[in-house]
């Protein structure tokens, strides 16, 4: 493996006449690098930065920033226009003159694994899969069969070695990327936004593997979305316009909090926490417990919050008991399956009034997609009935009228785009109900307009940023003019601006009355909604508002469904823990902070009873 | 997902068919296709029935993921059965339907012709269930080499070939969710007269289009990023082996070509 790099190292050397040795510390090295991409975008602006060895580096910044740009360069598939790169070792790239021989024997030591897991995989057996590099290496059989063994080890696939990838979940697809890329034996090893289209189960997974790497001395780039993942990085750096604008420690960097808002990021929830709470600001959550532990005086331990701890659970299937509305979607006993064997609902019942907004949660495999395809006439059900706004939608007609009244945003709705013009991909709904040209435009419009896409009407859609691609999407289903609205998963794969832009577009439409019903993977998302329902195994676990949903009385039933909950719940059942006063039920930072100012300021009154606080030693 | 491509997927078992080295099983699969191909007896029928028969339960696939990858085609052979029946006018007449006249040459070849397709499609779509796209890409990569002497891209054919297998559920997937979008906005799959349910496919071919490139550049990022370099150069986990395996597979493919050629001679 090291044969190549050593070979060339005078050459290199020799043609670039600078006389400094490349140096074996720092396999990535990029001087003043500028990429432009076609229409003059400058992807990468004056890019200067090195990677030392086994350093974990993590690179931030909003869509469009140039952290995927910056991640092709440093594993060898894209060449700068100006500057100088050194990958491992190779002076790939001298003042803009790419050295196409030496970025071949640079990728033989570089792996990559990025967003896409359906597009890393190459064959149909994993095993196959993970040896197809060092098949390109050209390694010795027994070489092979060795490395392909070791690394399904590693990210803890051993048993699916005769598998078919395309039958595994997206977490483990990703993990089979993750041992193809390690079996090339990598010097640096390029993460490229790997949790982007994972669950959170998946993402987890992955950044226990990344994890481990650390410790094993790999080094790491690691591009992401969340701002939570880059607190385990040893630096990091932000992207801005292609430019690195903020570069350091995780705390470091998330100091700069105005800053890292106007990039279109937020700061890890431990700090935003701990400066609502007037604590010292810090990145990590139990630093923040701590703290808080460290406050406490012990008088307080006695005082009660004002919130109190709702009853348990509603068993599921129970109806809300003083709805005057009748529901506009209700589910009765539904029972659904795609094949002979497996049920994929099970005598599930829902209901659902007019201008909520429900959340369902649950594993992948659980039913959550079913339930959605079911509740937006894809499917009809076995056993039971669907009732939209009244009608039945077992029969072709019912479907047929009731697919008026409701919308769908399927995950990922922006791979559907088709059309020229964003007018036009809107406009698709409304022009095949042959409504007259000038409703069709009003129509459009109006939805463009409610997702703040207004002045992108006559652009391409594919020239829309991530987020807005999505917005796009959705503006389509919404010139449908649905009462009801069906999304799969729809903040996942955006960046913070693109979540947040989300979020507020949706409660606009609550408060239009419009009827939401959301699948989740995020129980912050979940801990929004009004309602929340639970699935597991094809069946409604819990049903009721998140706080019920969530309380401590249920949380060995959301376990067993392989759920947590919302992690403002989390720290406060932690301090309840570790001796803080109960908190009650605070599903959202917001009422988090409530709950704890609130029982500060009791504590506050009684502090001068109590001279011995701080026994918990803080700081 | 509401429409499935079950066709040519892999299906993952431990028989004797699925370790048969790639190149051998073509081998031996097309001389059994060109001796189904000949079939004119009834003998030969019932002879070739068997082995399309036995040949599942070796490989150890079950009989329904075979029957579920010819299915699509049965529509074409119904239109060949019925085409031969009407249009071959050799033999006695059967049944005179004014004028229409069914000859027992005509009712022969109805049966003759779909069976043998259908044995044929047996065997095709088991090589496709017993084989993964690496291994046929490998088995063409080394056939076609030859081509690559005289300046053909043999191995890259066999590369595109073998990947194309590989998506054919992703983007099977996919036409599935945008035909589902689609339909919900309106989208007229399943009603109008024929010149609007093809505009309505327009949207989705167009969208379907826009993802497959988008997968062949992610595509051709994770082979750079994975070292592909063409065929030269690479080595293979599994290394192909001649062995007593490949023997006998070539000594009973010949087996029963002989004895259907026997059975025609005798018929």
């Amino acid at each position: 493996m090291t044969l190549a790099a050593e070979n060339t190292r005078p050459v290199a050397a020799a043609s670039s006449g600078v006389s400094d040795e490349p140096s074996p510390e720092a396999p990535v090295r990029l001087s003043h690098v500028v990429l432009v991409y076609e229409g003059g975008v400058r992807a990468l602006d004056d890019v200067s930065l090195s990677v030392a060895r086994g350093e974990r580096l993590c690179v931030l910044g909003a869509n469009g920033s140039g952290k995927s740009t910056l991640a092709s360069v440093i594993c060898g598939l894209l060449a700068p226009d100006e500057g100088s790169v050194e990958l491992v070792g190779e002076r790939v790239c001298v003042s803009g003159t790419p050295d196409l021989e030496a970025y071949r024997r640079a990728r033989r030591r570089l792996g990559l694994v990025f967003q896409n897991p359906d597009d890393q995989i190459v064959t149909s057996v994993v095993e196959d899969d993970v040896a197809f590099g060092p098949e390109n290496l050209g390694l010795p059989r027994q070489e092979i069969a060795a490395r392909v063994a070791r690394e399904l080890h590693r990210v803890a696939l051993d048993d699916y070695v005769h598998a078919d990838p395309t039958r595994l979940s997206g977490g483990q697809k990703q993990r089979v990327a993750i041992a193809g890329a390690l079996a090339l034996e990598p010097a640096v090893l390029v993460l490229d936004e790997p949790g982007s289209l994972l669950d959170v189960r998946g993402r987890s997974a992955i950044l226990r593997v990344m994890g481990r790497l650390a410790k094993a001395g790999t080094t790491l780039v690691h591009v992401t979305h969340f701002m939570d993942e880059a607190l385990e990085a040893d630096r990091v750096i932000v992207m801005d316009h292609g430019r690195v604008a903020l570069e350091g420690t995780p705390e470091e960097v998330f100091s700069h909090k105005d800053a890292i808002r106007d990039l279109g990021l937020e700061v890890p929830f431990a700090l935003r926490l701990s400066e609502r709470l007037g604590l010292r600001p810090t990145c990590s959550e139990d630093d923040v417990v701590r703290q808080l532990c460290a406050t406490q005086s012990t008088s307080s331990r006695t005082s009660r919050p004002a919130m109190q701890a709702p009853g348990a659970t509603r068993e599921p299937g129970s109806r809300q008991g003083a709805s005057a509305e009748a529901p506009v979607v209700s589910v009765e006993h539904v029972s659904f399956s795609y094949g002979p064997r497996t049920r994929a609902l099970n005598d599930v019942s829902l209901a659902l009034e007019p201008g909520t907004s429900t959340a369902v949660i649950g594993q992948t495999g659980s039913g959550k997609s079913t339930l959605l395809r079911l509740l937006c006439t894809l499917e009809a059900p076995d056993e039971g009935r669907v009732l939209l706004t009244g009608r039945d939608v077992s029969t072709r007609a019912g479907r047929r009228a009731a697919r008026a009244e409701v919308g769908y945003v399927m995950q990922h709705p922006e791979r559907q785009l088709f059309a020229e013009t964003v007018e036009k991909d809107v406009g698709f709904g409304p022009h095949n109900l042959r409504l007259p040209a000038d409703e069709v435009s009003r129509r459009v419009t109006e939805a463009l307009e409610l997702v703040g896409l207004a002045e992108k009407r006559d652009a391409s859609p594919f020239k829309l940023s991530g987020g807005q691609r999505r917005l796009c999407a959705l503006a389509g289903v919404l010139a449908m003019k649905p009462h009801v609205l069906v999304l799969d998963e729809p903040t996942a794969g955006l960046d913070p601006r693109g979540r947040a832009m989300l979020r507020r577009v949706l409660s606009r439409l609550r408060e239009q009355g419009i009827t939401l019903v959301q699948v989740t993977h995020s129980m912050e998302d979940a801990a929004r909604a009004d309602r929340v329902v639970v699935l597991n195994k094809s069946r409604v676990v819990a049903e009721g508002t998140p706080r019920e949903v969530f309380s401590r009385g249920s949380e060995g039933r959301l376990a067993s469904a392989g759920l947590g909950v919302p992690r403002s719940l989390r720290v406060a059942r932690t301090l309840e823990d570790r001796g803080f006063a109960p908190l009650g039920e605070p599903v959202t930072t917001d009422e988090l902070v409530a709950a704890i100012e609130a029982h500060s300021a009791k504590a506050g009154l009684g502090r001068d009873e109590s001279a011995r606080s701080n026994r918990h030693e803080g700081t | 997902m509401a429409f499935r491509l079950d066709i040519g997927q892999y299906y993952p078992a431990r028989s004797p068919i699925h370790e048969l080295d790639a190149r051998v099983k073509l081998c031996c699969a097309l001389a059994l296709l060109v001796a189904l191909f000949c079939l004119t007896t009834p003998a030969q029928l019932v002879a070739g029935a068997a082995i399309a028969a036995a040949l599942p339960a070796l490989a150890r696939v079950p009989a329904g993921r075979v029957l579920v990858s010819v299915r699509p085609l049965v529509v074409f052979l119904a239109f060949l059965s019925l085409f031969n029946l009407i249009f071959v006018q050799t033999g006695s007449p059967l049944i005179a339907l004014g004028p229409l006249t069914i000859t027992s040459g005509g009712a022969w070849a109805a049966v003759l012709y779909a069976v043998r397709f259908a044995l044929a499609l047996v065997v095709g779509s088991l090589i496709l269930l017993t084989t993964t796209p690496t291994q046929l890409a490998d088995a063409f990569d080394r056939m076609l080499s030859p081509l690559s002497h005289v300046g053909l891209p043999g191995h890259e054919i066999a590369m595109v070939f073998s990947l194309m297998m590989r998506f054919v559920p992703t983007l099977a997937d996919e036409a599935s969710a945008i035909i589902d979008a689609q339909s919900l906005r309106g989208g007229a799959f399943d009603e109008g007269g024929p010149v609007r349910r093809v505009r309505a496919v327009v949207p989705v071919v167009v969208a379907l289009l826009a993802s497959g490139l988008r997968h062949a550049d992610g595509l051709s990022r994770a082979l750079d990023a994975r070292c592909y370099e063409g065929g030269a150069g690479r080595t293979h986990l599994h290394e192909p082996r001649l062995g007593w395996r490949e023997a006998a597979a070539v000594a009973a493919t010949a087996a029963l070509v002989a004895l259907l050629a026997l059975l025609g001679a005798l018929g």
